[in-house]
């Protein structure tokens, strides 16, 4: 790193010397050099002001990083890091064998999905892994101290952000950023596959870190009906096979009517003949609240759409037979090397 | 939310349960919400059976033992009896006596309280001091219908001998246990009264509310134990309460008791079940208090209920035995003159409550803003019934009818009678939703459906709305039940959910040829991912969040990190800065696990304190960070250093996005790169900042500093990098194509090898001799230069080069090709002091 003004290079100088002579290291960010360094940055001319201070707190960070990198002993020489290879080798660095390479399953999945979701017309966001109150929750018609906020256990930062535990934190941008369709007389049409976080324990079936995936579609005339169709088409395709959906009241705040949505199990993924073995549970969805609309600037007496909810890993785990969830995040070759 | 169908059946005339278990569970599934249990409550009650002790004399060879002839009209079979028919049963209950009507558990017959448990016990003939008894009589608590084992269940009511036991008290029964999520915007549901409207309407057929809940009350009205109430916050939107004197506390009916028991409530006493029963019947919870207690802690002639905000200094001890105190105004109390006698709305005291000698009650119907009762039940962690039907904003419009009813069963049940007038505060927010107003052709568009107007009336009506028709709209009064009906939707759905979803037509929306956008960060990302499962890396995923350790291993600060304020464990205390110290911290596992050689990649977000984005949200930086690591064993597999292996994997990367990057030395670095948390885990001596050929930083790669080596056990060859994806994508989108085109005349190959200090590193080199090379070559030359080996003794390197060069005009002579590295030889002897070899 180098400096500007000239006494906080003489005073980087002297610095270097004395940490090379202290036997007790950890006192050079006590050197009053510094000190005195800190002392005069109101005395700075104003115009040089800050940048003098920025040079003062810069050598004082690297100061303590010399602390770091001597606590721990480094014997490595320098390298020619412009250099493709070291010197005096036979052997070129190779990549390692594309049999051993694989994608993340849930990645891989996102892949599948969303490409039949283009197919269908849908185009894809990414959402975000922190967000503020209003997109997560005041923009989706949950208003401040609703108890359905309750539904999600959701971590906050110091600073006030939330970690979103639905990708629904992206409809209103959704809504906002393809606004512009709807007066072409082009569907609003989105997907959004991404990390949501709950504030949970981890076990075999719970991870606090999960992927979701969203859709949003708005336009004249929407009805239930279409959103059924398109979950049926979207599920057909997924498993390759015409089944049967079957939707089931429930409450969101964002949608009304709201629905639970289940999809008739394929025979392969069916242990038994029983009830329970004969739906699968996806998630939610229901007719985009009004409010909601409103809140993207978007009229509900001249437009209606529909959204809807799902988790990813339940379905990978279903399709590998994956006994714990807490597989995904845990960076093992022995379950990553599976996924070829 | 547990409901009985029985008791839902007998709110009302109309018959809601006639269509059978199977089909009354598929239409609340589709119509209503999710089932979540189904119990068939009479299976426990199989083979039990109401007999009359005809004879009870005491046992011979036991005290507390009575010997009795039970007559159980003869239904049993397979039992010994007598020459009357009587069979014999030993019985322990202190209150047996000839006469009674009791139940019986005869031989083989399952003790119904341990039906459902681990161990179910099942009765037989056994001999009890030397008498056989054949099964017994049970107690209530036995039936599993109370908690009262104090001895044997004799019933009032006199059924003839033989009759099943689940004939009484509605016990031939099935509990449907309802999600309690669906109903959050439907207080009116956390009752049977209107679950079982619901369970007409969505088999289309009328409800009619029971007279005592639909009709306005009546109140007897007295003045021998005076009461005033003071409302004294909004936060009480509605308070009615009644004083009810003379009363008997003790056991409330059997059928009561089974009510509660069967939807999971324990029977206390009959004031208690009273107040219970009314809640889970209309939603609206009620509170008793012991009126000569509140009068006692009020030290006031006065009896006066205050409903105020809690201030400073205000305790409490609670009817579960916990105490609290407050230290502010946040939760709403009821107050006997100054004294706090119970939180409104989530629990009662217990110094007022009611209790064994309790003369004179005080009952209590109020409606508790649901946002306050919500924060008030966080704050202490009070779960109560009532908590769960307040924070749903139940309706302020029904607390007499509750009140009214139960002031009847206490007439009825406890022998009291009315003693005050009835008191009852209102505010101006206790009115009845307004009226709302939607089009037929709004409902059918939403719907899909084509529904007529007077179809969509008559499903409305159902559930007892009142419905007029103003041409083509429906202008519906909301009733008084129903706080969630405020705009044309909410009717809409209602209609729908009435009509049946699964039988609304379903078809794909019409949609235009025009392509679909494709999202061009995920596509970037899809083919970073295919380039790098073509070179064997694997991809995995971690935390965003990362534990304190990760950081400090990595030597970033956690000033930068944004930090969770109610993590669950320490594990997820920030979130990450960079992805590289994450992907360390999954080295050593996979080493240990026996992988010797690995490449681990991640594509993910970072945050830092330290880039905010014009919305004031964090920017979330995308990042791609690969970690190349061989354990000891393999290490003699490579020659030179690790740095060099996770460079082939960016000049791999760089080479299919068509990008050329530029390594710059950690010591050359200009714009404090280094200094940036992501290169803070790198070594600087092993490391280099990428630049595009534009000057953009992309990332760093490197080996890894000795105290991230130390910290997270990483083998001695081991290196990667982190490039900033928005950066990369940015070059490689600008990058023209790359394309060359193919020179029709034949190529000449020829090394240089070029001797120079040891201290011109590779790049100076290889960048001096190119320009050169490019200067010199003939013209419409193709030229393509290829460094092939450094050999470095004695303070001085070697450097050979390949050279393949084409002319697309001519074919190049060697001469003229031997002349083209003699110049530029000799120019780089002028330039690097260079000896060419």
């Amino acid at each position: 790193m180098s400096y500007t003004f000239k006494e906080i290079i003489a005073a980087k100088t002297q610095l270097e010397a004395e940490f090379a002579a202290l036997t007790d290291k950890k006192q050079i960010v006590k050197n009053p050099l510094l000190r005195d360094l800190f002392a005069k940055i109101p005395t700075i001319e104003a115009s040089q002001r800050a940048l003098y201070g920025g040079e003062v707190n810069a050598l004082k960070q690297e100061v303590t990083t010399w602390l770091v990198t001597t606590s721990t002993k480094d014997e490595r020489a320098g390298i020619d890091v412009t250099a493709p290879f070291a010197p005096n080798t036979k052997q070129r660095p190779q990549v390692l064998l594309s049999t051993v390479g694989t994608k993340h399953p849930v990645n891989e999945e996102i892949e599948h999905i969303t490409d039949i979701f283009y197919r269908m017309g849908f185009t894809t966001l990414e959402s975000r892994q922190l967000d503020d109150d209003y997109h997560m929750f005041e923009s989706l018609n949950f208003p401040v101290g609703h108890p359905a906020r309750d539904d999600y256990d959701t971590f906050m930062t110091t600073d006030g952000f939330i970690a979103p535990a639905h990708t629904s934190t992206m409809q209103n941008r959704a809504l906002r950023q393809y606004a512009t369709n709807l007066s072409r007389a082009e569907p609003i049409a989105v997907v959004v596959p991404d990390r949501v976080f709950r504030n949970e324990d981890l076990d075999a079936t719970h991870e606090h870190t999960f992927h979701q995936i969203e859709g949003v579609f708005v336009n004249r005339g929407v009805t239930v009906g279409n959103l059924i169709a398109v979950l049926q088409a979207y599920l057909s395709e997924y498993f390759g096979q015409e089944l049967k959906t079957r939707i089931q009241p429930f409450y969101f705040p964002f949608t009304e009517p709201s629905f639970e949505f289940a999809v008739e199990r394929p025979a392969t993924l069916r242990k038994d003949n029983t009830e329970a073995e004969q739906w699968l549970e996806l998630g939610g969805c229901g007719m985009i609240h009004p409010n909601v609309l409103k809140m993207a600037e978007i009229d509900p007496t001249v437009y209606t759409g529909f959204a809807f909810g799902f988790g990813i890993e339940r379905m990978i785990m279903l399709k590998h037979g994956i006994e714990d969830i807490r597989h995904f995040m845990s960076g093992k070759l022995e379950f990553l090397r599976q996924f070829r | 939310m547990k409901i009985s169908l029985q008791s839902a059946q007998s709110t009302t005339p109309t018959d809601i349960t006639g269509a059978g278990v199977d089909e009354i569970v598929r239409r609340i599934g589709a119509q209503l919400g999710a089932v979540e249990e189904v119990i068939d409550w009479g299976k426990q009650y199989q083979g039990v059976i109401v007999a009359k002790v005809v004879q009870c004399a005491k046992h011979p060879n036991a005290d507390k033992l009575s010997v009795c002839l039970v007559d159980d009209g003869g239904v049993v079979g397979n039992v010994p009896r007598d020459d009357n028919g009587l069979v014999q049963v030993v019985c322990g209950a202190p209150n047996v006596q000839t006469g009674q009507t009791v139940v019986w558990l005869p031989p083989g017959v399952t003790v119904p309280s341990t039906f459902n448990s681990a161990d179910p016990f099942v009765l037989d003939a056994r001999e009890l001091r030397g008498i056989v008894s054949n099964g017994m009589i049970a107690s209530a608590s036995e039936l599993g219908i109370s908690d009262d084992h104090d001895g044997i269940l004799v019933i009032d009511e006199a059924p003839h001998p033989g009759t099943p036991f689940t004939q009484l008290y509605q016990l031939n029964d099935t509990i449907i246990d309802l999600e309690n999520k669906m109903f959050t915007h439907r207080p009116d549901c956390f009752g049977t009264i209107g679950v079982a409207r619901e369970l007409a309407g969505i088999q289309q057929q009328q409800f009619v509310s029971p007279d005592w809940y639909k009709n306005a009350p009546v109140f007897d009205t007295a003045t021998t134990k005076p009461l005033s109430i003071a409302v004294q916050t909004s936060l009480v939107p509605r308070f009615s309460a009644v004083v009810v004197d003379k009363v008997t506390i003790g056991p409330s009916p059997t059928w009561l008791q089974a009510d509660l028991v069967k939807v999971g409530m324990r029977p206390i006493n009959n004031i208690v079940d009273i107040t219970n029963w009314v809640m889970h019947m209309t939603g609206q919870p009620l509170h008793a208090y012991d009126y000569d207690k509140v009068v006692a802690v009020s030290h006031s002639d006065q009896v006066e209920l205050i409903a105020r905000l809690s201030k400073k200094g205000d305790t409490l001890s609670l009817l579960n035995g916990k105490s609290l105190s407050f230290d502010d105004d946040s939760t709403i109390l009821i107050c006997a003159g100054s004294t706090p006698v119970g939180i409104g709305g989530v629990m009662g005291g217990a110094d007022t409550e009611v209790s064994k000698n309790t003369k004179t009650i005080v009952i209590e119907a109020a409606t508790f803003d649901m946002y306050s009762i919500r924060k008030t039940a966080m704050k202490f962690g009070l779960f109560t019934d009532a908590v769960t039907r307040f924070n749903k904003g139940q309706s302020p419009l029904q607390t007499t009818r509750a009140l009214h009813k139960a002031v009847t069963f206490v007439k009825e049940f406890a022998g009291g009678q009315v003693a005050s007038q009835l008191m009852d505060h209102q505010d101006q927010s206790v009115q009845p939703l307004s009226p709302v107003s939607v089009g037929l052709k709004f409902i059918n568009d939403r719907l899909g459906s084509s529904l007529s107007i007077s179809e969509c009336k008559q499903l409305l009506e159902n559930v007892e709305f009142t419905v007029t028709i103003n041409d083509d709209d429906l202008v519906v009064d909301v009733p008084f039940w129903r706080r969630d009906i405020h705009i044309a939707e909410d009717v809409v759905e209602e209609i729908g959910r009435m009509y049946g979803y699964d039988k609304l037509p379903i078809n794909l929306p019409q949609r235009s040829s025009q392509a679909t956008p494709k999202n061009a960060m995920m596509a970037f990302k899809e083919r970073l991912r295919d380039i790098l499962t073509a070179a064997g890396a694997n991809e995995l995923l971690t935390h965003s969040f990362i534990h304190k350790r990760i950081l400090d291993g990595a030597g970033q600060s956690v000033d930068n990190a944004l930090q969770l304020s109610n993590a669950i464990s320490p594990d997820l205390q920030y979130y990450r800065i960079s992805i590289t110290p994450s992907l360390l911290d999954k080295v050593h596992m996979n080493t240990k696990a026996g992988y010797g050689t690995f490449a681990l990649y991640e594509i993910g977000k970072t945050h830092s304190k330290k880039w905010m984005n014009d919305d004031g949200l964090p920017i979330e930086a995308q990042r791609l960070a690969l970690v190349f690591a061989a354990d000891a064993k393999q290490t003699t597999a490579y020659e030179g250093e690790a740095y060099y292996q996770a460079r082939a994997y960016i000049d791999m990367i760089a080479s299919a996005l068509g990008i050329i990057l530029h390594y710059v030395p950690f010591a050359d670095d200009s714009d404090k790169i280094t200094h940036s948390d992501t290169a803070r885990p790198f070594m600087s001596k092993r490391s280099a900042v990428l630049r595009t050929e534009q000057g953009e930083v992309v990332g760093v790669v490197g080996e890894y500093n000795a105290l991230a080596v130390k910290k997270f056990k990483l083998p001695e060859f081991c290196a990667g990098f982190e490039l900033e994806l928005d950066a990369l994508r940015n070059t490689s989108e600008v990058t023209a194509t790359r394309y060359i085109q193919l020179p029709k005349f034949p190529k000449v190959s020829q090394d240089i090898t070029l001797e120079v200090d040891a201290s011109v590193v590779c790049a100076e080199i290889s960048d001096t001799l190119t320009v050169a090379v490019d200067k010199n070559a003939p013209n419409d030359s193709l030229v393509s230069l290829h460094l092939k080996d450094i050999y470095e003794d004695n303070g001085k390197r070697r450097y050979t080069f390949g050279l393949v060069i084409s002319n697309y005009s001519r074919t190049l002579t060697a001469k003229e090709v031997n002349d083209l590295l003699d110049v530029s030889a000799s120019e780089l002897t002028g330039i690097l002091n260079a000896v060419r070899i």
